[in-house]
Order: C-alpha cells, then sequence, then structure tokens
C-alpha cells in the first residue's frame, strides 16, 4: 500500500479543443515510390545498402511491404537485409532534401485549414481547428479535407487522429493505418485509452515498459488502477504525466511556430566532386542560400555547421561557434570555409556538401560592435 | 638537501605559487612545485606555461624559524604536497630529500615519503634585467586590474582582445581593455620610471591571479618588460606572464566626446534597479533591458520583459537629467559589471544616440576613469 499524498492535485481537462494529428504513411517510402513506380510491389527500405556499407547504418524507414517482413525504422540495415533478402530488396540512401520539400508542401495544405500548425518532424504535425479558415464545424471534416487533398495534390497518403487534446490525436492516428481515419471523442477517451496496450503511450518506451510489466501494468486500464502517488514514486515526471493521460488529460496547446532551431542547406552530388574550386563554389553557393534563409525568417545563427560525405557515404559534420551572432553571407562562408580547410579532403570525394546555422535568434536584437580597427 | 621551517609560513607562500600550478598540465613537470633551497632561503615555483610565480623564504623572515642544513632543488608533485602539507600534525616540519629524489616531510610524529622528480628537468624562468622599472602603489595596481579586466573578451577567436592594453607615456599609465561590446580605460599619472615607454598587451587571466597575490599589507609592486614577458614583483613574490603578441585596436577614437543626454545616478542604487531588471531579462533569450530617459518630465524608467514570465518596470533615482529624450536598449550583464567596477559613488552617464555607445564617468573624476558600452539595436 502506498503512502497517500498530502493533498489532492486538481485535475482540469478542455476538452473543447478540436486537434488533428497528422501522420503520413511511410512518408519516405512513399515519396522514392512516387519517384520510381517499378519499386512499389519491392520492399524498398530507405537506408543505405548494408552490402556496400560493411552491414553498418540503420533503417530511416521502409515502404509496407517491407514491413510485412519485421522491417522497421532504427532497425539495423542488415538485420532489414536478412528479413527481405529472398524479396530482393531495394535499399536507397535517404534525400532529405526531397523530402523536405515535399513536406513544405504538405504544409501548404495544413495551412489552408489553419494557421495554428505545430511540426513534430517532416512527416507528422499536430493542427488545432477549433477555429479554421475553411469554416469546418466538425474536425473530421477538415481531417477529410487534408487526406484528400494530399492524396489528389501529392499522391502520398497520410492518417489523421482527431480529438480533444495532442496526446489522444496522435494515439489515434497511429489506431488504423495506413490512410486511415480515427475520431476519439471526449466521452469515448477513457475506453480508448483503456483498452490500449501499456506500450502504445507515449512516453512508455525501452525503459520504461520492463519496469510496468514488472508492476503487472499491461493495459491502459492497468495504468489507470494505480493511485498518483504510487506513479509518482516510481516513475516521477513521468508518472505524474501518465496519471493523468491515461484519464484523457492534456491541456498542451498545438505551438504553431515554435521557434526554429537550425537553417540549412545541403545538396547531393552525382559523380562526387574532385575538385576544390567546385568545393568553393558550391561554399558560396550554399552560405548565399542560408544568408537568404535567415533574412527570409528574420533570423541570426552563432553556430555553423558543415556537413560532408564521401563517395563511401562517411559522413561528418564539423561545427564552429563564433563569437557573435552572424547573417551574412561572406560571414557564413568564412566560417564554412575554415571548417572545410581544417576537416574537409577531396581524397574519396565529395557526395554531399551542406551548411547549416544553429543557435539561432531572432535578429529583432543585435548588440551593436565596436568599430575595432586594428 | 634539508631544512626545516614553520609551516604556517610555508603554507601561505605555498597558497600564492599554487595559483600558477594547473591540476592537469600539458607539460608534466609542471603539476610539480619545485623547491630551490640555497645558503639563505627556500624558493617556490610554480607555472603554467602562461604565468610563473615565484616566491622566496628568506632565513631573515623570524616568523618562517628557517633553518637550513643542506641547500638542493626537487620537484614535487604540487596537489599531494599542498595536501600533505596543510594536514601535517605540529607546526615545525622537516623536508629532506635523499636517493633517487625520494623526500621525506616529518612533522611531529607523522613521516611522508615522497616520489620526486629532477629539478633539473624544470623550465628556467627567464632573466629579467632589473635595469627598467616601474613602481606602482600596490592597491592601486589592484583597483586598475579590477577596473579593466571586466570588458577584456573571453573569445579565443580574437586572441588580442582577451589581454588588457598597457600604455606608458610621458609619465602616464594608460590600461584598456575592450571585447567590442564594452570598454573599460583606466589613467593614472606615475611620478618614477623617468623616460620609460611601454606599449603591451597582458593576458587578462594573468592579471586576475596577479591580483589575488596583491594582499593589503603590500605597499607597492613593481613592473618590468621585456620582449615577450612582463614580471611584477610583489614583496617576496615575482610573477611572471607572458605578453599577447600582436597590435592592439585603436581605441582612443572609440570614446565619444559629445553627449545629447546626460544623467547621473548613485551607482549602488542604478546597480539595484539593473539586478532587479536583469532577474527578467536573464529568462529571456535576448537578455535586454530598456532605459527611457525624458529630460522634460524629468523621468527616467527601466524596463525588461520575458515572454514566458512577465514584464518590470521600475522609476529609477537620479540626479541632473539633460538634454533630448532617449529610448535605448542595452545588456544588463554589461551595465552591472562596468556599475560594480565604480564602487559606491556618483557616476554621470552620458548618450548620443540609441544606436551609439554611451559612457560611464565618476562624477568626481571624469577623466581617469571611464567605461563604455554599446547598446542592442532592437528591430
Amino acid at each position: 500500500m502506498t503512502k497517500e499524498m498530502l493533498f489532492e492535485l486538481p485535475n482540469i481537462n478542455h476538452t473543447n479543443r478540436k486537434i488533428i494529428h497528422v501522420d503520413m504513411d511511410a512518408f519516405y517510402a512513399s515519396i522514392e515510390m512516387k519517384r520510381h513506380p517499378k519499386l512499389r510491389r519491392r520492399a524498398l527500405i530507405i537506408a543505405r545498402d548494408p552490402r556496400q556499407t560493411h552491414g553498418k547504418g540503420v533503417v530511416t524507414t521502409a515502404n509496407y511491404v517491407a514491413r510485412q517482413f519485421g522491417v522497421h525504422s532504427a532497425m539495423p540495415a542488415q538485420k532489414a537485409w536478412e528479413l527481405t533478402k529472398d524479396q530482393r530488396p531495394v535499399f536507397l540512401p535517404p534525400d532529405f532534401a526531397t523530402y523536405r520539400e515535399v513536406s513544405g508542401q504538405v504544409h501548404d495544405i495544413f495551412r489552408e485549414v489553419t494557421d495554428v500548425v505545430e511540426p513534430v518532424a517532416l512527416d507528422e504535425a499536430y493542427l488545432d481547428v477549433t477555429e479554421n479558415k475553411l469554416g469546418f464545424k466538425q474536425a473530421i471534416e477538415a481531417a477529410i479535407y487534408i487526406q484528400s487533398k494530399i492524396y489528389k495534390r501529392l499522391a502520398l497518403t497520410c492518417s489523421t487522429g482527431i480529438s480533444y487534446n495532442k496526446y489522444i490525436a496522435k494515439l489515434a492516428s497511429d489506431y488504423r493505418k495506413p490512410f486511415g481515419r480515427t475520431v476519439v471523442l471526449p466521452e469515448q477517451a477513457e475506453s480508448f485509452l483503456m483498452q490500449l496496450k501499456i506500450e502504445k503511450f507515449q512516453g512508455v518506451g525501452r525503459k520504461t515498459l520492463p519496469k510496468m510489466q514488472a508492476l503487472q501494468i499491461y493495459t491502459g486500464a492497468d495504468l489507470h488502477a494505480q493511485s498518483e502517488r504510487f506513479l509518482i514514486d516510481r516513475f516521477g515526471k513521468m508518472g505524474y504525466m501518465l496519471y493523468r493521460r491515461v484519464r484523457g488529460i492534456d491541456n498542451r496547446p498545438v505551438q504553431a511556430d515554435r521557434a526554429r532551431k537550425s537553417v540549412g542547406k545541403e545538396r547531393t552530388y552525382n559523380p562526387p566532386i574532385y575538385d576544390e574550386l567546385k568545393i568553393q563554389a558550391q561554399l558560396k553557393y550554399f552560405s548565399g542560400l542560408v544568408a537568404t534563409a535567415l533574412a527570409h525568417k528574420n533570423l541570426q545563427g552563432k553556430t555553423v555547421v558543415l556537413k560532408m560525405r564521401d563517395k563511401d557515404f562517411n559522413t561528418i559534420t564539423k561545427r564552429q561557434t563564433l563569437a557573435e551572432y552572424i547573417y551574412q553571407s561572406a560571414d557564413i562562408l568564412t566560417a564554412a570555409q575554415e571548417l572545410w580547410a581544417t576537416y574537409g579532403s577531396l581524397k574519396h570525394g565529395v557526395r554531399l556538401l551542406g551548411i547549416t546555422m544553429t543557435s539561432l535568434l531572432s535578429k529583432q536584437y543585435e548588440n551593436i560592435t565596436l568599430p575595432l580597427i586594428y | 638537501m634539508k631544512f626545516s621551517i614553520s609551516r604556517s609560513q610555508f603554507i601561505k607562500t605555498l597558497n600564492d605559487v599554487q595559483r600558477a600550478i594547473a591540476s592537469k598540465a600539458t607539460i608534466p613537470i609542471l603539476t610539480g612545485l619545485k623547491i630551490a633551497v640555497s645558503e639563505t632561503g627556500v624558493t617556490l615555483t610554480g607555472s603554467d606555461a602562461d604565468i610563473s610565480i615565484e616566491a622566496t623564504i628568506t632565513q631573515s623572515d623570524e616568523k618562517a624559524q628557517l633553518l637550513i642544513e643542506e641547500p638542493g632543488n626537487i620537484v614535487l608533485p604540487a596537489r599531494f604536497f599542498g595536501e600533505i602539507v596543510k594536514r601535517l600534525p605540529e607546526d615545525q616540519m622537516t623536508l629532506t630529500v635523499g636517493e633517487g629524489f625520494q623526500t621525506t616531510i616529518t612533522s611531529g610524529t607523522s613521516s611522508f615519503n615522497l616520489n620526486g622528480l629532477d629539478a633539473n628537468g624544470y623550465p628556467h624562468l627567464p632573466e629579467i634585467d632589473a635595469e627598467n622599472k616601474l613602481t606602482l602603489p600596490a592597491d592601486i595596481l589592484k583597483q586598475i586590474i579590477s577596473q579593466t579586466v571586466i570588458a577584456v573578451s573571453n573569445q579565443e577567436s580574437r586572441p588580442i582582445l582577451t589581454g588588457v592594453h598597457i600604455l606608458v607615456k610621458d609619465n602616464q599609465l594608460l590600461a584598456v581593455a575592450t571585447d567590442s561590446h564594452r570598454l573599460s580605460q583606466r589613467k593614472l599619472e606615475i611620478n618614477n620610471g623617468q623616460g620609460l615607454e611601454y606599449d603591451v598587451i597582458i593576458p587578462g587571466k594573468s592579471l586576475t591571479e596577479l591580483s589575488k597575490i596583491i594582499t593589503d599589507d603590500l605597499e607597492e609592486v613593481d613592473l618590468r618588460i621585456t620582449e615577450n614577458q612582463v614580471l611584477f614583483t610583489a614583496g617576496p613574490i615575482k610573477f611572471y606572464s607572458r605578453l599577447l603578441e600582436g597590435n592592439y585596436p585603436d581605441t582612443d577614437r572609440l570614446i565619444p566626446h559629445d553627449a545629447t543626454t546626460t544623467i547621473e545616478f548613485n551607482t549602488q542604487k542604478l546597480l539595484a534597479s539593473v539586478e532587479r531588471a536583469s532577474l527578467l531579462s536573464h529568462a529571456s533569450q535576448n537578455n535586454v533591458v530598456r532605459l527611457v530617459l525624458d529630460p522634460e518630465a524629468k523621468e527616467g524608467t527601466i524596463y525588461s520583459n520575458s515572454p514566458e514570465l512577465g514584464n518590470v518596470q521600475e522609476s529609477l533615482a537620479f540626479e541632473n537629467l539633460t538634454g533630448e529624450k532617449l529610448d535605448i536598449s542595452f545588456n544588463p550583464d554589461y551595465m552591472k559589471d562596468a556599475l560594480r567596477s565604480f564602487g559606491p559613488t556618483d557616476i554621470k552617464v552620458a548618450f548620443t544616440s540609441a544606436l551609439r555607445p554611451f559612457t560611464l564617468v565618476p562624477s568626481e573624476d571624469e577623466e581617469n576613469f571611464i567605461q563604455l558600452i554599446t547598446p542592442v539595436r532592437t528591430f
């Protein structure tokens, strides 16, 4: 028997919002299948081919054919190959520049409905459609609109979860996949959560799951039966959170325009570059693009990151943090050139090059610098 | 080598010398303390290749009760040796070096054996010729250091700005430091070292360490400079530092001489207000406070806000606000450092515009000490 708490924490539940979680179905793999229609029926795995990397590398994602054989993201590419080798699997290295571009097109569709969009990853976002631009009364209408627009315009499918908070919306989008749509109304929330397996709960990961199982907690209902004190004692902050989540409480707002963490540009070269002059030209080109992107978002940055990949897919990223915030193309170029001079090499060619700016700060503020002349 | 000495006096000297010894040094022998015993005294040396500190305890110092039996040299692991000496039971201790640099430290009934190193492997400190020297009052030197090192840059990307620029010319010493967002400049008339001219950059870190060994009982510090070294002699302690190479930027022309808005504050009151405002600015990504001065309405107000936490507004206490209305933003940490360097006095602050650096000088002495701070431009 656990001690009770000195007081009871009030549970306030906001159930009047309309929130959609959109999860693109096998996003990267679907983009690749669109590009290479012949691959549709094949097991397609987005990862560097383990036969060329001596078994290194992990799976970024896989299409549904490959998933039937047990392939999933974060799995070693070598294992994915073993699972699918009889199917003549196709391995493709991820091309994030393209995925990012398509993600932007998906977001354009979101913004036809609402500006309250919180991106989680390139293939995942929360939308608050309580108020929306198209005057939908029901969130499900908005979800149908988004799913069909994405399908018609981009020939891609997504699954949506519709509920009154982010936590349940995300669980719901995962409930029926691919091209699924699941609505969880406030009055259905508890029964929906109760029947879920404990590992479905966000926050119950590889570390927490065995602890839960050891405590005979296998489902939402088992979790629901625990006292708040019990969960806090065993799982700390996570316990506090899970106690509320399993009661359908999650009052976190959908955060539109969360502060950007980085701005970057990169490109893959086929064939790889072996020419120093060409590298210099590319660095200059990227610096200009990054400076433009920073300007577009009214940002300045303090850290310049140079990403380099050789023909054998060895990728290195090196960063330099400066004393001052910079935003001009010439300053970004100087830092990138220094990184290239220190860490770059043409020996095995350059298959990918990219410049990213991080440690960003809104340019609303700029500490004036004394004009020091040496 | 063998001597005995009063432990309390020895520890005092050891503490000073240990300031120069880094616990992790790239050059192994520099983690050691060198002990050199001559017929007349014991000299301790510590160094981290940037600074070296050497201190001598002489036989004539009665409190030290130094008894030298046999001269010699040894290098001992500084940290362990220090820990041992500090914990020995009696006030008197004896140190004996035997075969193979085996060193015995005894005090009362306690006896430690420590593996020493050959002192011949210890670097030689530079010989600095004693001809030219400048003598400075110890308390003034300490003050100059504390007033300037605050503006030294801690960014290694521009090494020259990590030092304090010292200019000696025409019986005047000028000390300047800037990190390019603020500047501190101190002047001092000097009445010795006729005809001496120096133009050197001393690392800010060295000066901070030097400042710690200048005790209140010390009256004067001598300064000697060679091409790439500076030696401060403070009583029995010799403090060596490397100099920074390169040209220091011309800072003279950065200091504005005109003002469009001026105001006077009591430093302590203003410091308290800025500290309150910075409670919120620190919680925000930008760390900016805003100051609005309105001479016509006789109002001075400081503002700050954090989007997450909230905001603050405070009417300032001031004297003699004249000139044009001004609305300026700045980093409160620069202001706090500057205000602390004045001590409890009244200061005059002069502004030219919201985007130009502003200056702070003591109301009583506008000539010899000036702090300059650049504002933050807000869009």
